[in-house]
């Protein structure tokens, strides 16, 4: 059997880390500790007086609410919920006696915005969000300060593909590529595969059916359930095959060549130290030498007799 | 549960003067504005396309005609009868390969209702690869498709924003078409057209329990599923040859007829539950219980006739019938559990859990019945095999995450963490009689996670990223086993003006295994420019991205009984550039409604094991003629090559040009 002597101590051995971290980076006592201007409140109104273009942004918005709803706790003072008392900034006009979350770091600004978001279901999967483990700040997305009744956060599908790309470099050269889903012809967004905000798959991948991988949406009829089952579908999900942002490859495979994908798992050669020991196991897909004569074209093209790649209702070799 | 800025809470309204309260409840606009938006429209025209049509169906796929390019309206009411406010967004209808209709309305607090609409064309035509036939000048891709897919979501939730928020959900993802499959003999395969159907009915309900320091989501769905695949060929003149036209045991194969076709049925059930929960300041507490149970049933006929070869028991055959009965349940379940807990004022820790249990369990019934002779000559015979086909597929996946986060200082943020992953899976096919194919793999993976983030305000961020892994098991060879990720962004705002960032990533991955060892080797760098050195008047944003995989796995040459390596190299350039400006004509029309000119382009330009180009440059200079009136006009150039399949390459120009009515 495999080792697992390393687990659990790994967790335990980082916490410690963190706490010896603490004490070799002391800083200040509590530097993210946001300053406390006063304890009295100025109205959303008297913010008005300076900062009408924002006070007009925040009233066309969906945080307007925040303003005029009661129930919320702070009806005309939508502005300090977030900036904190604000009448020493407005009798003073410095700007440095008022509370601004953009100077904050991620982790404060986000706490003021989950004071009221928090516990909503787009947030059920935040532990599981690499944005929050990367201290992506709720205000990299959403523009509080947005103007229009769209506000907050980008809603059409050039707006969302811009913001997704100017931190995502690396996918949007991907999706020069010919083969893609349309990003690039905003005809699809980013958010149409992944949840920014977290998902219970991996790469954030929007679900399908409860817990099946987004892909589904659109591809159900390679959803299954198979018969005989293409194992890695199951297994490792569509990326082990397929590269979703762009691929020179006509169906967007991993490989320019779709034996290239193929032969690397169905390598002919078994891994007989593994099977033996069971320790480094891997060669699911290792197959014998066989009639196929990759000199010929007509062994080449894997997947013009294996078309059921996905997974066959019919034959367990995927033949049809 | 108030933090940070919001700790004294202001005593709610009571405390705030009177006077200080707005006014109005809601934005009301003016009568006259309560549509506002653009609705965008205009004829394009394809030139001829230089090289493969059939590729630039397969690649663009874009047309000439008249097309609805784009709209975008707001409805607001100001009296908030029926609605607040409705927005509608539509774009690419017309002849185009892929439209969208999207419609949101809403009424506060008292529903949300939710339209999206899509259509899809999905054509693939490209002889380039391994055609069996080509050397007989014939170019056809055995694999083809030319289908149109249109997906809709309709949902509506009522009372947001309340205690209880019920939702009700339909999709609707269908699609038909026709192509090129192929049927296949144990000696032969022949290229025959079909037809495909198959759409797939979505319907869930839940609903959302809010409170201050919880939330509960409860879902309940179930899905319906119908496909059919349909074949039928016939031939009085010469036999199909299929690709191997070299006589098999002194004998040319062949197809005169085929009728096969695939009925399925699904249908499934699946559940959802969610929680998040705020128990004190200090902790925070999120879960997920997801379920789901697809099932389908099959029947499969086929009738084919011809000379065949039965290449097993060598047996030459004429004709044959070929019925299949199977059925399969997947039983698949997903839970997750964790935990957000700030023990100090500067450190936070998550623990996440998760585990993943998928279950398949198939039958097939198999009768395949072989005839060989004329059935009225006197030498006819027939010869039946039956099987009964059992498979099981099981996947169990979980895995332990724990994450430290350390604000060391205010712009230094250290983050560590590890990762735990284990599993095992099989895949089990048992015939009645004859060899079983039987798979078992065992995963264990652990994870060392690091990562370091610097920020200097808004001017510069830095951020570095390390994740090792050292694995005793895993699925396939290509499956991540002992690897290292790296990963480094940068964030400078050299000027007020110019942006920089860059973007750097490396992966490798080495699965060790006796017999076959697998190399992983890839890296990305990026560099991009954002300058605005006019405002919204001028700006110009670029990107040059270079990335190459290597990969490497060794593989038994049957000629030598020796092992070989076989390696597959890419290399990959990426431009992009887009510059935008905006000029203002005098006069307060000009001056609100300037004219735009923007022009740039992708290009990707690939070289190894299959080296490719890919051109995409574009222009559009919009004109506006009166406070609300516009015209446009548009051109793209697409051009791909590709340098072993150069009869793949093509070249196309599109202009479009067309009005644009704002309000």
């Amino acid at each position: 059997m495999p080792s697992t002597k390393q687990r659990g101590h790994g967790g335990a051995g980082l916490i410690a880390c963190a706490l010896l971290a603490l004490i070799l980076f002391p800083g200040k006592a509590s530097p993210q500790a946001p300053k406390k201007f006063g304890d009295e409140y100025a109205g959303s109104e008297t913010c008005q007086t300076c900062h009408e273009d924002l006070f007009n942004n925040l009233r066309k918005s969906a945080h307007t609410v925040v303003d005029t709803d009661a129930r919320l706790g702070w009806k005309g003072h939508a502005c300090e919920s977030c900036h904190g008392p604000g009448a020493e900034h407005a009798g003073s006009a410095d700007a440095t006696k008022i509370l601004n979350p953009a100077k904050l770091t991620a982790e404060r600004t986000d706490k003021i915005c989950l004071t009221c978001h928090l516990n909503t279901v787009k947030q059920s999967e935040r532990v599981n969000s690499s944005h929050m483990k990367d201290t992506v700040s709720c205000v990299a997305c959403h523009t509080v300060h947005a103007n229009g009744p769209a506000g907050l956060v980008a809603r059409t599908a050039p707006q969302i593909n811009s913001l997704c790309t100017s931190c995502h470099l690396d996918v949007k050269a991907q999706f020069a590529k010919p083969f893609r889903h349309k990003i690039p012809e905003n005809e699809m967004t980013c958010v149409d595969c992944h949840n920014p905000h977290g998902s219970a798959r991996q790469t954030m991948l929007n679900t399908f059916s409860s817990n099946e991988p987004g892909c589904f949406k659109c591809h159900g009829d390679k959803r299954g359930p198979f018969t005989f089952e293409h194992a890695p579908v199951k297994y490792e999900g569509c990326g082990t095959c397929h590269e979703p942002h762009g691929s020179v490859n006509a169906r967007m495979l991993n490989r320019n060549e779709v034996r290239f994908t193929c032969l690397e798992c169905h390598s002919n050669l078994p891994a007989v130290g593994a099977m033996a020991t069971k320790v480094g196991n891997s060669s699911a897909g290792t197959v014998p030498p066989a009639i196929h004569d990759l000199r010929l074209p007509r062994y080449q093209n894997c997947t013009v007799c294996h078309q059921k790649v996905h997974g066959s209702y019919a034959d367990r070799f995927l033949l049809r | 549960m108030p933090l940070l800025a919001q700790t004294p809470a202001p005593a709610a309204a009571a405390a705030a003067p009177a006077a200080a309260e707005p006014a109005a409840a809601s934005p009301a606009p003016s009568a006259e504005n309560w549509v506002t938006g653009y609705v965008e429209f205009g004829y394009r025209g394809l030139t001829g396309v230089g090289g493969s049509f059939s590729t630039y169906r397969s690649v663009v796929d874009l047309g000439s005609g008249l097309k609805l390019n784009d709209t975008d309206f707001t409805i607001l009411d100001p009296k908030h009868r029926l609605f607040d406010r409705i927005r509608v967004r539509a774009d690419h209808w017309g002849d185009d390969p892929w439209s969208s209709l999207h419609i949101f309305a809403e009424k506060r607090e008292l529903y949300k209702f939710l339209v999206d609409v899509r259509r899809l064309s999905y054509f693939n035509d490209l002889t380039s690869y391994a055609d069996p036939n080509l050397t007989r000048g014939i170019g056809l891709d055995q694999q083809s498709f030319d289908t149109r897919r249109y997906v809709g979501t309709y949902r509506l939730e009522l009372f947001n924003n309340h205690l209880i928020s019920p939702y009700l959900e339909y999709e609707r993802d269908a699609s038909s078409g026709s192509g090129v499959t192929v049927f296949q003999t144990s000696a032969d395969e022949f290229a025959v057209p079909d037809t495909t159907t198959d759409s797939t009915d979505i319907y869930r309900g839940g609903t959302h329990i809010s409170g201050r320091r919880f939330h509960v989501t409860l879902e309940a769905g179930g899905t319906v599923f119908k496909s059919s695949q349909n074949t039928y060929t016939y031939t009085s003149a010469a036999g199909n040859p299929g690709n191997n036209p070299v006589p098999v045991f002194g004998q040319t194969l062949d197809l005169t007829s085929l009728l096969d076709a695939y009925g399925i049925r699904g249908r499934s059930v699946f559940t959802r539950g969610a929680f998040t929960a705020t128990p004190f300041r200090w902790l925070d507490v999120y879960g997920n219980f997801l379920y789901s149970e697809p099932r389908s049933t099959v029947n499969y006929l086929q009738y084919d006739s011809g000379n065949f070869l039965l290449e097993s028991q060598v047996l030459f055959y004429n004709s044959e019938q070929y019925l299949v009965a199977s059925q399969a349940k997947l039983p698949h379940t997903t839970g997750n559990a964790g935990f957000e807990i700030r023990p100090l004022n500067r450190i936070r820790v998550l623990e996440a859990w998760s585990a993943d249990r998928l279950h398949n369990a198939g039958s097939a019934s198999q009768n395949d019945t072989l005839y060989s002779g004329s059935p009225s000559s006197s030498n006819a015979s027939s010869m039946l095999i039956a099987d009964q086909l059992q498979a099981a597929l099981a996947s169990n996946y979980s895995q332990t995450d724990t994450t430290v986060i350390f604000d060391a200082t205010h712009n230094l943020t250290l983050r560590g963490g590890y990762r735990y992953v284990w599993g095992n899976a099989s895949d089990v096919v048992l015939p009645a009689q004859g060899l079983p194919g039987v798979i078992n793999e065992n995963l264990r993976r652990n994870v060392g996670l690091f990562a370091a983030t610097y920020r200097m305000g808004t001017k510069m961020s830095l951020t570095a990223e390390l994740e090792k892994g050292d694995s005793s098991g895993a699925y396939f060879r290509t499956s991540l086993y002992n690897y290292n990720k790296v990963r480094g962004i940068a964030r400078y705002q050299l000027l007020k003006t110019l942006r920089a960032s860059a973007d750097y990533s490396v992966l490798s991955n080495n699965n060790p295994n006796d017999g076959a060892p697998y190399l992983f080797f890839s890296h990305q760098e990026t560099l991009a420019l954002d300058w605005t050195p006019k405002g919204d008047k001028l700006t110009f944003d670029g990107s040059y991205s270079h990335c190459s995989f290597h990969s490497e796995i060794s593989y038994l040459n049957p000629g030598t009984l020796t092992t070989l390596p076989s390696d597959y190299r890419e290399d990959c350039h990426s431009i992009s550039g887009y510059l935008n400006t905006s000029i203002h004509a005098p006069g307060k029309a000009g001056k609100e409604h300037p004219v735009q000119l923007s022009a740039g382009g992708s290009a990707v330009l690939t070289s190894g094991s299959n080296p490719t180009t890919y051109y995409q440059p574009t222009a559009r200079l919009s004109v506006p003629v009166t406070k609300h009136v516009g015209i446009f006009g548009e051109w793209c150039y697409y051009g791909l090559g590709e340098t072993f399949y150069g009869y793949d390459s093509f070249r196309a120009h599109l202009f479009t040009g067309g009005l644009r009515y704002t309000r």
